[in-house]
């Protein structure tokens, strides 16, 4: 399973939408998660990956894509230490 | 009034009123736990200006909404320094929405860091405090008592706060642990801001008998004093910090 598949199972289930309707481009808007949503996901995203995500970052994504970005980045930041 | 040599935990202490208190504890010679969840780049800071006063400062990432980060951190501080003296029960989250739009998550999200988590910490405090005595002190708000728009689910777990806070103090007098909650109106602080931008709160200057806007440093000296001996006889109280705005409503409506 890919980062991204990982990261949208997460956000999909927090949401409680489809996780084929998110795309790269799906705003948290557009997939109807609100602030708490956006925390939680957070949340449940740097417990199964390991890392930390500051909310300075996270509040520089525009939608799913700047999110599974960054997590990927972490990712592979991870694997090289 | 000094607690030199004490060793406090303050939660949610990068910023607002948690980041005045441990400053004020620790110009106090009071070595400080920093917790944080969101925001390091601030928990690191207030570490350092708590150092640049000349006490130690440990920073911790804990979601105190999860009991099992809750043990965790409680683990690190057994294991690293074995005692407690002081718990600060600062740390807080919300979600701001009208009564019909409450659903379980935001309920469950809000009491979980807002009021269990009191409990819980309280918990392992008490016993990293046994035979030394402490103080426990929180931050409640006046929501718990009035009305304020989409402040329901915060309101209800500043209830409990100071609800638990009476309990907490009476069953744990025995052991010589102090314990108190300290209620503030509308604070300046970054999360106010957000209150503002969501227009949840409006600019109380106008309501406040003292003419000013509470500041985290007011809060932080009331809970400096209930850390202090001077302090001793006060036991599960709520003590209100808020210019005069709550006894003034009457007063006010009619402005």
């Amino acid at each position: 399973m890919t980062v991204e598949d990982q990261v949208r199972d997460i956000v999909a289930k927090i949401t409680r939408v489809d996780k084929s309707i998110i795309t790269r481009q799906s705003t948290f808007k557009e997939i109807k998660a609100d602030s708490l949503d956006v925390v939680q996901a957070l949340v449940a995203v740097e417990e199964t990956f390991g890392i930390e995500i500051p909310d300075e970052e996270a509040q520089k994504f525009q939608n799913f894509g700047d999110f599974v970005s960054y997590v990927e980045s972490r990712v592979a930041q991870e694997e090289k230490v | 009034m000094s607690l030199d040599g004490k060793l406090a935990l303050v939660t949610g202490s990068g910023r607002g009123i948690g980041r005045a208190i441990a400053l004020k504890l620790a110009s106090q010679g009071v070595d400080i736990i920093v917790n944080f969840f969101r925001h390091r780049d601030s928990a690191e800071q207030t570490a350092k200006d708590i150092e640049s006063l000349g006490v130690k400062a440990e920073v911790i990432r804990a979601n105190v909404g999860d009991p099992a980060k809750i043990d965790e951190m409680f683990d690190m501080i057994s294991n690293k320094f074995g005692r407690l003296d002081i718990l600060i029960s600062n740390a807080a989250s919300g979600v701001g929405r009208p009564v019909v739009d409450i659903d379980v998550k935001a309920w469950e999200w809000t009491m979980d860091i807002n009021a269990r988590a009191l409990l819980l910490c309280a918990q392992r405090a008490a016993k990293l405090m046994e035979g030394r005595g402490g103080k426990i002190v929180s931050i409640s708000s006046l929501g718990s008592r009035f009305v304020l728009p989409n402040y329901t689910v915060v309101g209800v777990s500043k209830a409990a706060l100071e609800a638990l806070t009476r309990y907490l103090a009476i069953e744990l007098a025995p052991q010589n642990i102090c314990v108190n909650t300290v209620a503030a109106s509308a604070v300046e602080t970054e999360a106010l801001k957000f209150y503002f931008k969501e227009g949840l709160v409006k600019d109380n200057r106008q309501v406040t008998p003292a003419g000013r806007m509470v500041i985290p440093e007011d809060v932080a000296n009331i809970v400096a004093f209930l850390c202090s001996e001077e302090a001793f006889m006060i036991r599960g109280q709520t003590i209100i910090v808020d210019g005069g705005t709550s006894v003034g409503l009457f007063a006010l409506a009619g402005k």
